[in-house]
């Protein structure tokens, strides 16, 4: 909900003058140091899903701290935007606690959700990598028949018409025409027309994002699109001219932000905390409508290690515990399709996510790198997790005690390649369903999770 | 002396530029042989750069020792130049592909191959190909690197290495790639001379590229 977007644009062009070299070692990394300190945030990583109200209450105090303190950096005009205490609690109030997305009788409500709480976790499904111009509409419409999809962001294309897409190149303005027009097609041949759209994702510019804005073969009004938080704590022009035209479509805008792990933030504590700050950028700067968080590790590009599940449940908490803001948390995967590891890896994701109080977007394998890897079943078993664990009440000792599990069948196997097979291999391509081994595999491991403690609803 | 240089290779683990540039001075000022001081100081930092693969230190910290070792080499580079007793490691001229914002690894890069001893021209992010070229031929650089985070930001290192090819430079310069969704076999078919998956992987690439 954008109130005081043009303010923001004018802070944006007029704030404070910062080289970003300062911005980075002399406000950004010593204000988190000082904060995991002054709110003696310490992380307990042999529970990796935080239990502890009190500190998820400290991570957003000093998350909301940090924002305010170091404000958000536009790199093209070195300006630092700023905002007053007053600001940010206005826009926390003012900021809806659900919107209802998608239509007809692909109606879903996507709302903020408490820690440990009983209501459906929205899910949105996406493996977020590249697939072969080939096999592209297989893959969007094998996402469409899956039944616990309520959203969608899909697949995306790295080439157009046998060219590959480069940034700020009309090949791709076409390449984000083609995505569009596939999802939409795609969605349609499935039953689920009017299913709620974050797209398109093969659109990084500006420019193609907005050249996809069409009711009739593109992102439709009522659709979701991104706008990336840049490393850390940082914005500039585009991501700004993407804010201004998603606002004015009416589209949902949600911010993009990935804190680091080891990164500029340090090690878990400033990670959270940075993840919440972030959160806020996109409350204040975009006038985002919700989050879809992922936080991931440094070295791996990943989100499903201890340290991680950790992170993510603690700013998952944090903001449940004190705001009402939709929020939804990407699962980024270390392992690929046709692997045991990846189905352990979604549901501790699924795990530490809808238990902490979060909304779920799954999955993306293979580091979310290796172009073709991926299928909608590791996403379909991280759903079934996530809504069974919520049926059944889970307790955030229960929901660490699982955790702890899963992470036994694959932590020490995360530094290690583990891609599997491409989609090609995983699905038949024509009848957009996964092939009887991967299947096999699928329910080989629901058996493992459920032994450990979750109880399937089917 | 040995005094000395505990406390410069203490600031440089603790990251204090500060107390790095006075220990440094303190070497110099007592004509010591650098050589010996300059082998620590590398130890120190290949010491570092293990810690951070591991994650036993962070971000923070790598840049902050760094920036020590910098403070450090500024003292001591003049004299190291003038006795001839330490060659160059090497230019290498980096950036973020052009249309890719996403310069942390880069970043990373930079610092761990400053550490190391090359001189690095950072040209940042979202660099137009044309300027990779053209700032190399103006360092005379020894090697240029192309960080893309995005497959759209991708095909702007096979831009750089069209460039070097139309201008009659290509195998002037060796060129090195890297980036979360890049590969070998791609690096291998757009005509560059490496590949790395990470910054203790490039620093390693950078000195066998050099032959050091």
């Amino acid at each position: 909900m954008a109130v005081r977007l043009w303010e923001v644009m004018e802070r944006a062009q007029n704030g404070p003058f910062m080289e970003e070299n300062y911005f980075v070692k002399k406000s950004l990394m010593p204000t988190i140091k000082k904060l995991i300190r002054k709110y003696e945030i310490k992380a307990d990583l042999s529970k990796p899903v935080l239990t502890d109200d009190a500190l998820a209450d400290k991570i957003w105090q000093a998350g909301k701290e940090l924002f305010l303190t170091v404000g958000v950096y536009n790199q093209d005009t070195h300006r630092v935007i700023k905002f007053e205490e007053r600001e940010v609690n206005e826009a926390l109030f003012a900021a809806p606690s659900y919107y209802l997305v998608g239509g007809n009788h692909d109606l879903r409500y996507f709302g903020h959700r408490k820690v440990e709480d009983t209501a459906k976790p929205f899910i949105i499904m996406s493996p977020d990598i590249t697939y072969d111009e080939e096999i592209f509409f297989s893959a969007c419409l094998s996402y469409f028949k899956e039944p616990l999809l309520d959203g969608i962001c899909s697949p995306l294309l790295g080439d157009f018409m046998g060219r590959p897409m480069t940034s700020h190149f009309p090949l791709e303005i076409g390449g984000s025409m083609h995505h569009a027009m596939t999802l939409r097609e795609t969605a349609r041949l499935a039953g689920r027309p009017d299913t709620f759209f974050v797209a398109v994702g093969t659109a990084e510019s500006d420019m193609a994002q907005i050249a996809v804005s069409n009711d009739q073969w593109g992102v439709r009004a009522n659709d979701a699109r991104l706008c990336g938080g840049i490393t850390e704590l940082m914005t500039n022009n585009q991501m700004l001219n993407k804010a201004i035209h998603y606002n004015q479509m009416g589209n949902l805008c949600a911010i993009l932000p990935g804190a680091i792990y080891g990164g500029y933030a340090g090690g878990a504590e400033g990670t959270a905390i940075l993840q919440v700050a972030f959160i806020l950028q996109g409350l204040c700067v975009y006038g985002a409508s919700f989050s879809q968080n992922f936080p991931f590790h440094l070295l791996y590009g990943s989100n499903t290690g201890r340290e991680m599940l950790w992170i993510i449940s603690a700013y998952t908490q944090a903001v449940a515990r004190n705001t009402h803001l939709v929020n939804d948390s990407n699962c980024f995967a270390n392992a690929g399709p046709m692997t045991d590891m990846l189905f352990y890896e979604g549901a501790a994701h699924a795990i530490s996510s809808v238990v902490s109080g979060n909304n779920l977007w799954t999955c993306a394998p293979c580091r979310n790198k290796i172009h073709n890897h991926g299928t909608p079943l590791e996403a379909r078993f991280a759903a079934e997790v996530a809504h069974s664990v919520v049926a059944q009440g889970m307790t955030r000792e229960q929901a660490s005690d699982v955790c702890n599990k899963l992470l036994a069948k694959y932590e020490e196997k995360i530094p290690h390649d583990n891609y599997g097979v491409p989609y090609q291999e995983a699905y038949d391509v024509l009848k957009c369903v996964p092939k009887p081994e991967y299947l096999d595999l699928f329910y080989k491991c629901k058996e493992e999770v459920a032994k450990m403690g979750v109880n399937f609803v089917y | 002396m040995e005094e000395s240089i505990n406390k410069l290779i203490e600031a440089i683990m603790d990251g204090d530029d500060e107390v790095s540039a006075e220990a440094a001075q303190e070497i110099v000022d007592a004509k010591a042989d650098l050589k010996p001081v300059i082998d620590k100081l590398t130890e120190a930092m290949r010491e570092l750069g293990r810690q951070f693969e591991a994650m036993e230190i962070f971000l923070p910290e790598m840049i902050l020792s760094a920036d020590a070792m910098v403070a450090a080499m500024d003292i001591f580079g003049p004299i190291l130049a003038e006795s001839g007793d330490i060659q160059k490691k090497g230019t290498v001229v980096m950036g973020t592909a052009p249309g890719d914002m996403h310069e942390i690894g880069k970043n990373i890069v930079v610092t761990v191959l400053t550490a190391d001893g090359f001189d690095v021209v950072d040209l940042g992010k979202n660099v137009p190909a044309i300027e990779f070229v053209n700032k190399a031929v103006e360092t005379n650089a020894d090697i240029i690197g192309v960080s893309a985070l995005m497959t759209t930001t991708m095909p702007g290192a096979t831009e750089v290495i069209n460039i070097l090819k139309d201008k009659g430079l290509y195998g002037k310069y060796k060129v090195i790639v890297g980036g979360a969704p890049t590969n070998p076999d791609w690096a291998k078919s757009i005509g560059a001379d490496g590949w790395s998956e990470s910054a203790a992987e490039a620093v390693v690439l950078v000195n066998k590229l050099m032959g050091n």
